[in-house]
């Protein structure tokens, strides 16, 4: 019952935030955005068409008349059509964002579940050979760019250059039309095909990922190796596995869920512009560079309104996890 | 015990996965060949008609909807053919009245805009209301300038609000299978417009059904229907309702020496869309679009990337491909149809007209100069690996009215001469005006400055006044133009007919910006030449108006031109494919995978002619 009181409680002083990042985006792109008309009206505008098209795109309204539209919309959560495809911006969503949250998942979990277990094991090492190279490791991984590790990776794995054991790019189609076709076969169809194309861009990613979030986990054990009940533990003999897992890591656990959840709202909407252009995959991250560059104010309110909302609700079930991780902690301090 | 037996199942259910996983679903049923993987640079926002002025819009909606008109596949120079159009427009003696029959028995692809879901018959008020949709401001249209002020009665149509129960007094249905069409001054370019994926026919049920919607669920009568729609891939599927059309190699401009290392042969007699299913790849990273390309069992057609040239191809003009690529592709050097030029905004007096005489003429020397000084040998080299075709003047290779016997001083760099003519105008390093080059944002962009900038140099001209003017998006650097805020900027031109009068309409005094007139060029005599040349018949005495503008532009130097961009696509040895450019895009109706036994039956046929 607290933690619902404060749940709602945080929901509601997010209120002002979500309408201060929404504000400040809006000016943004009213100000500083692209101005559609012209790539919009082709080869050889005439001055009498501009200004139809500015007027039916609201360029000549006050910006106040504007925001409070864009308010009316956030509200609703009716962002409209794209100015370009003419497509409803919820449709976009539910096209798109579910394929960003398939392709980042894998990453995510395995780069947090590899993050923490090459941190322990390097926090355990500390000082030895073990530490020094798993942080060499990570120091290579945040080195490099991520463009070349996109690069690298697609020509090792999925080309004749290389194994050519995975697709080079595309997803998942629906299975071909066959009229005797079995549900297992559509099953395992569906099954083969999302692990062959997200194989190669988890890999990637998790290669990149896996060095920040190493490096990070470990300070944070490290900085809990240093207490006193681990000096204590040590010096009566016990530090072992049992104690970095049971203890350290449990006590670690609030820095390391914070970062975790944190970057939930990138992962469900945000989406990855660079694994979506190389290795041709539908996400939301193409469609709302495509927005911003073309500028596609429905489709940048829309994600930008979304990623505000999930990152308060992020920051609200942190502190959850916090209290959940440690009951010591009270919701009214 | 729990836990090892728990163990011990989900252990079973990965070696289970493995052992499956290697097996690819569906391996053990027929292969399936009726697809063709086409690919492209860049993605269609909308296949709507009314804004599709992209090539990628092109593309799809010339494949989608019928035009009454379109190109023959092979032949060159193009050449139109009738398409939904039964026969070419009957023209009057004055060159007003078009007279246009249509095919009886065409019909739209059943969709649930129709009643009963039953697509009905496409007549030739389908057409004249598919025009009328470009004049109203409501669609955002980008194709209206092709006939704005052209057709009567239809400007003043959208006037009085473009009520689509209105008649336009010029356009109309003669009949339920004849269009007519009035004009209010001779066009002879008319009939190329109605090639343009613009004039693309439309069912009213289906805009109204869809509403914005429209562009992403076309519904047409053209080769293929659209099956699914996203940023990376668009899903084409043969229309099953298309009239039959059999390929006729002769027809279609076949010439055995120029097209049989194409296998086009094995085209002749099939019927058109000859592949069930079409899959467009938009793929803008090269490096993905060519290792794709080159894995073998995804997209079929692609380009070499810039950087992977001297690794694939032992030359690039002609394209002959090293042996170990040869063996899996065919290709084809294709030139665009266009150019790429570079502009002076002739209404800023730093760098154009004048209203003082003196410094007119010294600005005119100016330009000159750094004629003399721009480079476009060196731009060909680093740029276009070296097999852009460079002209002088603004029409390229292709027109009637290419000039092959015009100088070539215009477009060869000359740095003495640069100097000579700063020299001639009083022109020092002092006195000279800032070079404010506007320019789209990328890599390219920069590079392209920075090589302006050292030719600069060369001729004299201080490096610090020499500013890049960066622009974030096209729409930005359009809205620059077209306020006549650019000084000096790079730009490149499709030609959307083959005539050069849309190269030449680009200096039309009248057409300046925000027309296409970017450069602001106003000459009398060139105006009154334009005006003349436009209304006239194709013909001799046309061309040499034609040639004569083209001298004109390059005697003031409002511009400097040109180069003609050529590209290296490749596709699988067993696709037929012979590849082309805007404005000649209803392509993939023609494209053919076949079997590897039919190869091999027309190498032994071939063996044996010989």
């Amino acid at each position: 019952m607290e933690t619902l009181q404060y749940a709602l409680r945080k929901l509601i002083y997010s209120i002002p935030l979500i309408f201060g990042v929404t504000m400040i985006s809006f000016v943004l792109m009213v100000y500083f955005g692209p101005d559609i008309t012209y790539s919009m009206l082709g080869k050889n505008a005439t001055d009498q068409q501009i200004v139809e098209l500015r007027e039916q795109l609201g360029y000549n309204l006050p910006f106040i008349e504007r925001y409070f539209m864009f308010l009316k919309e956030l509200v609703t959560f009716d962002f409209g059509s794209s100015i370009s495809s003419g497509e409803k911006v919820t449709s976009i969503l539910g096209k798109h964002v579910p394929v960003s949250i398939a392709v980042a998942l894998p990453s995510f979990i395995l780069s947090n579940v590899f993050g923490v277990t090459l941190a322990l094991i390097a926090a355990f090492h500390r000082g030895k050979a073990w530490d020094k190279l798993i942080m060499v490791f990570a120091v290579v991984g945040m080195s490099v760019s991520y463009l070349m590790v996109v690069i690298a990776f697609q020509v090792i794995f999925s080309t004749s250059y290389g194994f050519n054991w995975f697709p080079v790019q595309g997803w998942v189609e629906p299975p071909p039309d066959y009229p005797d076709i079995t549900f297992f076969e559509i099953i395992y169809y569906y099954w083969y095909y999302y692990w062959a194309y997200v194989a190669v861009p988890t890999m990637a990613s998790v290669f990149v990922s896996l060095g920040y979030n190493t490096r990070f986990f470990r300070a944070v054990i490290v900085e809990e190796l240093n207490r006193d009940y681990v000096r204590t533990a040590k010096a009566y003999g016990v530090y072992s596995w049992k104690i970095m897992v049971k203890h350290v890591l449990k006590n670690a656990l609030i820095p390391i869920s914070t970062r975790i959840i944190i970057t939930l709202p990138f992962v469900i909407i945000a989406g990855n512009l660079v694994l979506e252009k190389f290795f041709g995959i539908p996400g939301i991250g193409l469609v709302t560079y495509d927005a911003i560059t073309n500028g596609d104010l429905p489709i940048v309110k829309a994600v930008v309104t979304c990623t505000a909302v999930l990152y308060v609700m992020a920051l609200i079930f942190t502190d959850i996890v916090y209290k959940m991780i440690d009951p010591r902690i009270s919701y009214n301090r | 015990m729990i836990v090892k037996k728990r163990h011990t199942l989900l252990w079973a259910f990965i070696v289970l996965l493995a052992i499956v996983g290697c097996q690819k679903p569906f391996s053990n049923r027929a292969k399936d060949i009726s697809v063709f993987r086409f690919s492209e640079n860049g993605a269609p926002i909308s296949m709507d008609p009314v804004q599709g002025s992209s090539q990628y819009a092109n593309l799809m909606n010339t494949s989608i909807f019928d035009t009454l008109y379109e190109y023959k596949y092979l032949k060159k120079p193009y050449e139109l053919k009738p398409l939904l159009a039964s026969a070419m427009p009957e023209v009057s003696e004055d060159g007003i009245l078009y007279t246009i029959p249509i095919e009886k028995g065409v019909h739209f692809t059943d969709d649930p805009c129709f009643p009963d879901g039953v697509g009905r018959e496409l007549t030739a008020e389908d057409f004249v209301y598919s025009i009328k949709r470009m004049f109203d401001p409501k669609n955002q249209p980008q194709g209206a300038w092709l006939w704005q002020g052209r057709i009567k009665g239809l400007d003043e149509w959208k006037e009085a609000g473009s009520d689509y129960e209105q008649p336009v007094e010029g356009l109309r249905a003669k009949d339920r299978y004849t269009i007519e069409v009035e004009l209010t001054q001779p066009y002879p370019q008319l009939v190329y417009t109605f090639a343009m994926g613009y004039s693309g026919v439309v069912p009213r049920e289906a805009v109204e059904y869809y509403g914005k919607e429209f562009g992403i669920k076309p519904v047409g009568s053209g080769p293929y229907q659209l099956v699914k729609f996203s940023t990376k891939k668009a899903v084409l599927k043969r229309n099953p309702k298309f009239r039959e059309q059999i390929f006729d190699l002769e027809y279609e401009g076949y010439v055995p020496e120029e097209h049989d290392w194409a296998n086009v042969k094995l085209l002749q007699g099939k019927t058109m869309p000859i592949m069930e299913n079409v899959e467009v790849y938009f793929m803008r990273e090269s490096m993905t679009r060519w290792n794709s390309l080159n894995k073998g069992n995804e997209i079929q057609l692609g380009t070499i990337p810039i950087e992977l040239t001297h690794m694939v191809a032992e030359s690039l003009k002609p394209l002959v491909l090293k042996p170990e690529y040869a063996k899996k592709f065919n290709g084809m050097n294709l030139p665009d149809f266009g150019l790429v030029y570079f502009l002076f905004n002739m209404d800023d007096p730093k760098i154009g007209y004048h209203p003082d005489p003196e410094q007119n003429h010294r600005n005119f020397l100016l330009r000159k100069a750094i004629r003399a000084g721009y480079d476009w040998n060196q731009r060909n080299r680093r740029f276009y690996n070296n097999v852009g075709d460079i002209f002088p003047g603004i029409i390229p290779r292709g027109l009637d009215a290419f000039d092959e016997t015009l100088p070539m001083d215009s477009v060869t760099a000359d740095y003495e001469q640069a100097k000579a003519y700063l020299k001639e105008g009083g022109w020092t390093a002092e006195n000279l005006p800032v070079l404010d080059y506007h320019s789209g944002t990328g890599v390219i962009y920069v590079q392209f400055f920075e090589q302006f900038r050292g030719w600069m140099e060369k001729i004299g001209y201080p490096r610090e006044k020499i500013k890049l003017n960066l622009h974030a998006t096209f729409g930005d650097f359009s809205k620059a133009m077209k306020n006549k805020e650019c000084m000096v900027w790079g730009m490149g031109w499709g030609l959307d007919y083959p005539d050069s009068e849309n190269v030449l309409q680009l200096f039309y005094g009248p057409n300046k910006s925000p027309g296409s007139n970017a450069s602001n060029y106003d000459n009398p005599e060139f105006n009154e030449l334009f005006r003349k040349a436009k209304v006239m018949q194709p013909g001799p005495e046309r061309t040499e108006l034609y040639k004569k503008m083209n001298k004109m532009i390059i005697e003031d130097v409002p511009v400097l031109t040109g180069l003609t961009r050529n590209s290296p696509y490749i596709w699988h040895k067993n696709v037929v494919f012979h590849h082309s450019r805007n404005p000649h895009a209803s392509l993939l109706k023609y494209a053919y995978v076949f079997d590897e036994s039919e190869l091999e039956k027309l190498e032994q046929e071939s063996a044996g002619e010989e």
